[in-house]
């Protein structure tokens, strides 16, 4: 993915054909019967993307709107190079951080201290550790003690104000949300979407996926819908957002 | 210089998810070979009184043993057991099967370390040999890591791999010569011994630890193809695979 990087430079991002799929795995009890004769692949490949195309400028902002099921994690976790595409291309001109959703990477028997340690390794630093293990604890407003407890302990608000907090720890270009807005209490929500301005007007881009229409006609420049793995329509984003509604 | 902050995380975790309200924790490493020791002396040693120095014996298949047994049981869970991670986190795969090899290296060392001490009561000699453990850790690394591989990666998709390599292990144990020697063995069962690769590494062990005949080369080049057999096998099935672990955890 990193070859293409010289061949464009407006673009921050381009997703050409891109198809992926999934194995289907059929072995169950009923079916080692099929097994044994070989008469079924044990494996099929199940389509979940396909002929997928779209670019976005640099500072440009994307909303990806659709059903539950029409592939929207799958296509951020493909932009993010999680997954690899079996067809098509996927050239990113920047760094992203990483996905936002719900308890993203969070291993819930370790502490949040442990977490944030074993997350930002991971990721990779940009700057020096103590400083932002110091910064998630301000943004998350979580208490020390809180963070010295166990992850599984959490509500499903802390571990999004952890998950968030880590995501945003270091400085990229690209930043992708996966509809987690909505478990955090009111201070916490307009403290992201606060951030998110932010980030914004600093240039950053924002992908954004999720159920709120409202929410993406405010930060987005650009959206897609998504429908059985496809676009069915992209462009304006006010224009996508009705025809989402119109959906149900 | 990334990769390695990486690898220490991982491996970290590991570590710290295996103790995780554990009461004495690492010494767990020592313990286990030191009960199945203590069980072999009371039920065995009586019978095996052809093996010269029978506790320097067992203890030195056992340390070696328990290495081996211990990374495979792990990490036949660990992809399935990272799924959070493996789906937010953009990185080599490769890493994480490496971080149960070294969170169990370090866990193996410290049992080393100990059982470096105790086995000068059971009589081994300190001597420039015993630098040649070296590299006998690094061959027999090189194949538990191969096995670790074919085991996390194929268990993925078949979750029946991992029960039955828990079922297979203590079969695997007693027909390995750990407890016992290896000429006890009948004519006709031994092709049993001669298809155990781990049989091999236990001999280059003992070869090191327990006796002080001259060194053969066989052996050292037996065990050499057979971890390097082992890691490109399980090289190839976990590049072949790891694309559609997502697909199934
Ligand atoms: N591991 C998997 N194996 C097979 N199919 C999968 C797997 N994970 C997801 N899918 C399928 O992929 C499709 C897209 O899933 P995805 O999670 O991307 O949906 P989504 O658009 O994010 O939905 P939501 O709005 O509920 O978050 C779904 O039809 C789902 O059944
Ligand atoms: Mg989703």
């Amino acid at each position: 993915m990193q070859q293409y990087k010289m061949e464009m430079n407006d673009k921050l991002i381009l997703v050409e054909n891109l198809a992926l799929s999934y194995w289907h795995n059929n072995v169950g009890v009923h079916s080692v019967k099929d097994l044994l004769t070989l008469r079924k692949n044990p494996f099929t490949l199940k389509p979940i993307l396909h002929d997928v195309s779209f670019e976005l400028d640099k500072g440009q902002s994307l909303g990806i709107l659709g059903r539950n099921g029409s592939g929207k994690s799958t296509l951020l976790r493909a932009i993010a190079g999680i997954i690899k595409p079996q067809k098509g291309r996927v050239v990113v001109n920047g760094s992203i951080a990483p996905i936002l959703a719900i308890g993203a990477g969070l291993e819930l028997e370790l502490t949040g201290f442990e977490n944030i340690k074993l997350l930002l390794a991971l990721y990779g630093q940009s700057k020096n550790m103590a400083e932002q293990i110091n910064d998630i604890c301000i943004f998350s407003e979580l208490s020390h003690e809180v963070l010295n407890m166990a992850a599984k302990c959490y509500s499903a608000g802390m571990l999004a104000r952890l998950a968030f907090s880590i995501s945003l720890a270091n400085d990229c270009d690209i930043l992708i949300i996966d509809e987690v807005l909505a478990v955090g209490d009111k201070g916490f929500q307009e403290k992201c979407v606060q951030k998110i301005y932010e980030l914004k007007s600093l240039g950053k881009t924002i992908i954004f996926v999720s159920h709120f229409p409202d929410e993406v006609e405010k930060l987005c420049d650009k959206a897609l819908l998504l429908e059985n793995g496809t676009i069915i329509n992209q462009g304006n984003v006010n224009t996508i957002c009705n025809q989402y509604r119109q959906l149900f | 210089m990334q990769i390695i902050a990486r690898l220490y995380a991982l491996s970290k975790r590991n570590v710290i998810l295996r103790y995780k309200n554990s009461l004495v924790g690492f010494l767990w490493g020592f313990i286990k070979p030191l009960i199945y020791l203590l069980i072999f002396i009371v039920i065995f040693s009586a019978q095996f009184i052809t093996v010269s120095n029978y506790v320097l014996y067992v203890t030195s298949g056992l340390i070696f043993w328990f290495f081996f047994s211990n990374l495979t049981a792990q990490s036949v869970q660990n992809i399935i057991s990272s799924a959070g991670l493996i789906k937010a986190v953009r990185m080599p795969l490769i890493l994480l099967p490496l971080s149960e090899l070294l969170s169990e290296l370090f866990n193996f060392l410290l049992t080393l370390m100990v059982y470096f001490v105790v086995m000068y009561w059971f009589g081994m000699q300190y001597s420039a040999r015993l630098f040649l453990l070296l590299p006998c850790i690094v061959l027999f690394s090189c194949f538990s890591f191969g096995i670790t591989l074919v085991l996390s990666s194929v268990n993925v998709f078949l979750r029946d791999v991992g029960i039955l390599w828990n079922t297979i292990q203590p079969a695997l144990f007693y027909l390995t010569p750990i407890a016992y020697p290896a000429s006890m063995i009948p004519e006709r069962f031994v092709f049993i011994i001669r298809y155990n690769p781990i049989y091999y590494f236990i001999q280059l062990v003992r070869t090191v630890l327990y006796e002080s005949s001259a060194l053969s080369w066989t052996i050292w080049i037996q065990c050499a193809t057979l971890a390097m057999l082992s890691l490109s096998v399980g090289l190839f099935l976990f590049h072949k695979l790891k694309n559609q672990f997502i697909a199934a955890i």
